[in-house]
């Protein structure tokens, strides 16, 4: 019997951050639009990087019937149309040879008891060591018999010398009971650290460099507080409607589908404290933290610090597009709000009567995702006086896309009057540093497999953001009679822009 | 090559030394905004050979479209009969993003003949970008005395011990240069950076739980690298990482558990790479790359492993790559400096 050394000492200090482990990645709805978009395309680049060892095997579990050749055929497709990096036919080759068609139905016991026994043959053949990463990418109403069936045929076990991980796809949940009940039913499965419920925002590199920029840099969190800070925007605009998510859409709206993960992820990254350390529970505490000191928003009063609407037909880029009403498979009478814009207060110290605007919406003249912090402006004693107005600083980090920071100052215009306009310092990443980004995706898999869960949601994160977005939704269900309209390319309802103008602020032009 | 006294002048426009900064910032204004200047970092290239401006500026230009930097290519001549010191500008532009912008860097080209070579730590200090790390690649060998005002301000110092005819005193120079900057200057050798993807592939097929297995059961390393120095380089890393000392005959290592090592290192034509084999006691582990592949094959030699060749990224190993590798990698190369402590007495 030869002995395994557990780790392997040449893979030590060869790049920055740890490789993963040897694995088998089981994707359940392995058919769907997310294996093939995002996921085998994330997990191809991961290998032609060198950043996946050989030996990972990736197993597709789905109903219908297929062998392994149509899959890989399928998924080349889509890979070749999605892939960040050009597709290497030889390279191709060797990595489809580690795809695999696992036939299943979700609520049949049989299809586990052979996957198990396919996993194990994989593991012999390919030299990995029982290490098991299952993917729910399957619809939500799924999630539950998977991981009882999981649990049932011992899946979730793990095994002397290795792990059993599960990464959960949005929306983790459509209420706090709701989320509750699948944390549940998770935990049941998998312990927390073997969770992993993913929100691709945090894996996207600005999100990431959020944290960097705030404590890697003096000069900023100095200033990141209330008595400097006059107001904090986060918008996340889209120019696209539905799409094909309407059948999803239409029963979960923005605030569900973007406020009560990305957004309020990104919110908790901009306000939290700095964290005692970079592990996961470290950061996520602080995360947690910021979600319990959200003043909640109930009653009467989500009809004051929250706007909700819903796109009549318009123009977006030059094409006209129709009413969310006239999409197709939306009621005539859908409710649905595809703009939500909300007036947030983060009850603590460094926070006090700082205001967050959070706005979020589909069809808007242009798709981009930002944080502006908006700084109080200079005392006026020197040069903003007889009517001279200057723009307070402002700085902004954009997510996506033109990834980057500006930073907007006055300055002296050239010339003998005194004059000043504002100037902007900009960093683009794609200026500064030439190669292309990876994928969120590619960051989260690859932190799955070696179980980083540092930018992946936990347990009280989830349920937190639920409670708080549940309050607003609550006086929501008793009338629709506060929904606006707004014409699709426009930037959202006016009285989106009188809720703003309340606080002396005014929307960001993008 | 014997160098000359003609100008390099593909290196840009000519201009004054002292109005270096007042051009660049004339071809900025006449540009205006459809391009923007850029940089990350100084990066300064000594060369003595003529013939290699050209091909450094070539280089420069493939380098700035994936890492903005300020390049100043410092070429000497020090057997130059009259002592003078020559300026060239120029600029390299690459659209970025999805093409609306023009990013540019800058080029700034020295000429120091004769004496004029002792200018050499102040050419290069007058035209840093300031707030910016200096990264240095000094093409050739190094030369005693070493100029401590120079050597003193290097961030990242970037040397090819490919090329060391005597690589011996090559690295002692090197730890010497490192000791004049109190440990703070970075070294970074691009024939250690051109083994990135091998000692990747290495390290994928000891992935292979038969191969792992097999870590402590090594009895002899053989490896055909393109030159002598980077199988020593590639034998340290091995040796550091797997725990093996080498014996004082420096014929073989032993391994923690005391068994007996011996390597073999030939030299041989083609990539940096081109095979590993590790001789088991009950089986070969064997990694190869075909001449123009761009992967590595490894062959698992163990009993009950059926399909046991693996295709695994090579590593891209063009110049401006290796360059582009090595500066985008922030931090140091505390394995060059382990890999070397274990294979010192082999140079």
């Amino acid at each position: 019997m030869l002995e395994i050394t557990e780790v392997n000492p040449l893979r030590e200090g060869l790049t920055s951050r740890t490789m993963p482990d040897p694995c088998a990645v089981v994707i359940f709805g392995a058919t769907g639009d997310l294996t093939h978009r995002k996921l085998v395309p994330a997990l191809y680049n991961l290998a032609a990087d060198g950043a996946l060892p050989p030996a990972v095997s990736v197993v597709g579990f789905a109903r219908r019937d297929k062998t392994d050749e149509v899959f890989r055929k399928e998924l080349e497709e889509a890979a070749r149309k999605f892939s960040r990096q050009k597709i290497s036919d030889d390279l191709w080759a060797v990595f489809a040879s580690s795809i695999f068609y696992h036939r299943g139905e979700f609520d049949s016991l049989e299809g586990y008891q052979s996957l198990a026994k396919r996993l194990d043959e994989l593991d012999a053949q390919r030299g990995a060591r029982g290490n098991r990463l299952y993917y729910l990418s399957a619809g939500p109403d799924q999630f539950p018999i998977i991981l009882e069936n999981l649990r049932k045929r011992g899946l979730n076990k793990e095994r002397q010398g290795s792990w059993a991980r599960v990464i959960v796809e949005k929306p983790f949940g459509t209420d706090l009971p709701g989320a509750q009940k699948l944390n549940a039913m998770v935990q049941e499965a998998f312990s927390e650290k073997d969770t992993f419920r993913i929100d691709h925002y945090l894996g996207k590199e600005t999100a990431q460099n959020i944290m960097v920029m705030r404590f890697a840099n003096a000069i900023f969190e100095q200033l990141w507080n209330a008595r400097y800070i006059d107001h904090v925007q986060i918008t996340a605009s889209e120019g696209l409607g539905v799409e094909g998510r309407a059948g999803y859409y239409d029963k979960s709206g923005a605030i569900r589908d973007m406020v009560q993960n990305h957004l309020l992820q990104l919110l908790c990254l901009t306000a939290m404290e700095p964290p005692a350390g970079l592990d996961a529970n470290a950061v996520r505490d602080e995360k947690v933290k910021v979600l319990k000191t959200l003043r909640p928003i109930h009653g009467e009063d989500v009809h004051q610090h929250v706007v909700r609407a819903q796109y009549g037909a318009g123009t977006v880029n030059g094409k006209r597009v129709p009413a969310y009403r006239d999409e197709q498979n939306i009621g005539m009478g859908s409710t649905t709000e595809t703009y939500v814009a909300l007036h947030i207060n983060v009850d603590n110290w460094r926070w006090a009567g700082v205001p967050f605007f959070v706005r979020v919406g589909k069809r808007l003249p242009k798709a981009s995702t930002e944080i502006a912090i908006q700084f109080k402006a200079a005392p006026a004693v020197l040069f903003n006086v007889d009517g001279q107005t200057i723009d307070p600083n402002a700085l902004v980090i954009r997510i996506q896309p033109d990834e980057g920071v500006a930073l907007r100052m006055s300055s002296k215009m050239p010339g003998s009057s005194l004059r000043i306009e504002p100037v902007k310092m900009d960093f683009h990443y794609g200026t500064s540093f030439g190669k292309a980004t990876p994928e969120a995706y590619e960051r989260l898999l690859l932190d799955a497999m070696s179980g980083d869960a540092t930018l992946f949601a936990r347990r009280d994160e989830v349920e937190e953001a639920w409670k708080f977005v549940d309050a607003i939704r609550a006086e929501w269900e008793k009338s629709a009679d506060d929904l606006a309209l707004y014409a699709a390319g426009s930037w959202g309802p006016t009285e989106a822009d009188e809720l703003i103008k309340r606080f002396g602020a005014t929307w960001r032009r993008l | 090559m014997n160098a000359t006294e003609q100008a390099p002048i593909e290196a840009g426009f000519p201009v004054e030394i002292g109005r270096i900064d007042k051009e660049l910032g004339k071809l900025w204004e006449e540009v205006g905004d459809t391009k923007t200047r850029a940089s990350l970092v100084n990066l300064a290239i000594f060369t003595e050979k003529a013939d290699s401006v050209a091909a450094n500026t070539d280089l420069i230009s493939k380098i700035a479209s994936q890492y903005a930097c300020r390049a100043l290519l410092i070429f000497a001549n020090p057997a130059a009969s009259q002592s003078e010191a020559k300026a060239w500008i120029n600029a390299h532009c690459h659209l970025a993003g999805k093409g609306e912008r023009q990013i540019c860097s800058e080029q700034i080209t020295f000429q120091l003949d004769g004496e004029m070579i002792s200018a050499l730590p102040n050419i290069v200090f007058s035209h840093l970008d300031s707030d910016l790390p200096l990264y240095f690649w000094w093409q050739g060998e190094f030369r005693e005395p070493l100029d401590k005002k120079l050597w003193g301000w290097v961030d990242r110092l970037i040397y090819d011990s490919a090329e060391w005819k005597t690589p011996a005193e090559q690295f002692q120079l090197v730890r010497k240069i490192r000791t004049l900057t109190e440990v703070r200057t970075i070294l970074c050798d691009l024939n250690w950076t051109r083994l990135v993807g091998s000692r990747f592939a290495i390290a994928q097929m000891f992935d292979h739980s038969c191969a792992l297995a097999r870590v402590g059961k090594i009895q002899k390393v053989s490896i055909s690298c393109a030159n002598y120095t980077a199988g020593l380089l590639l034998l340290g890393w091995l040796a550091s990482q797997l725990g093996w000392k080498l014996q004082p005959t420096g014929d073989c290592f032993l391994s923690g558990e005391g068994k007996r090592i011996d390597f073999e290192i030939q030299t041989t034509v083609g990539p940096v790479l081109t095979r590993c084999v590790f001789d088991c006691e009950d089986a070969t582990l064997e990694i190869w790359r075909e001449a123009n592949s761009e992967y590595f094959q490894a062959r698992i030699g163990c009993e009950g492993i059926s399909d046991g060749v693996m295709l695994v990224p090579a590593g891209r190993s063009e110049l401006a790559d290796i360059l582009v590798t090595e500066l985008s990698r922030g931090g140091n190369h505390p394995l060059y400096r382990k890999g070397l402590a274990a294979i010192d007495a082999l140079f």
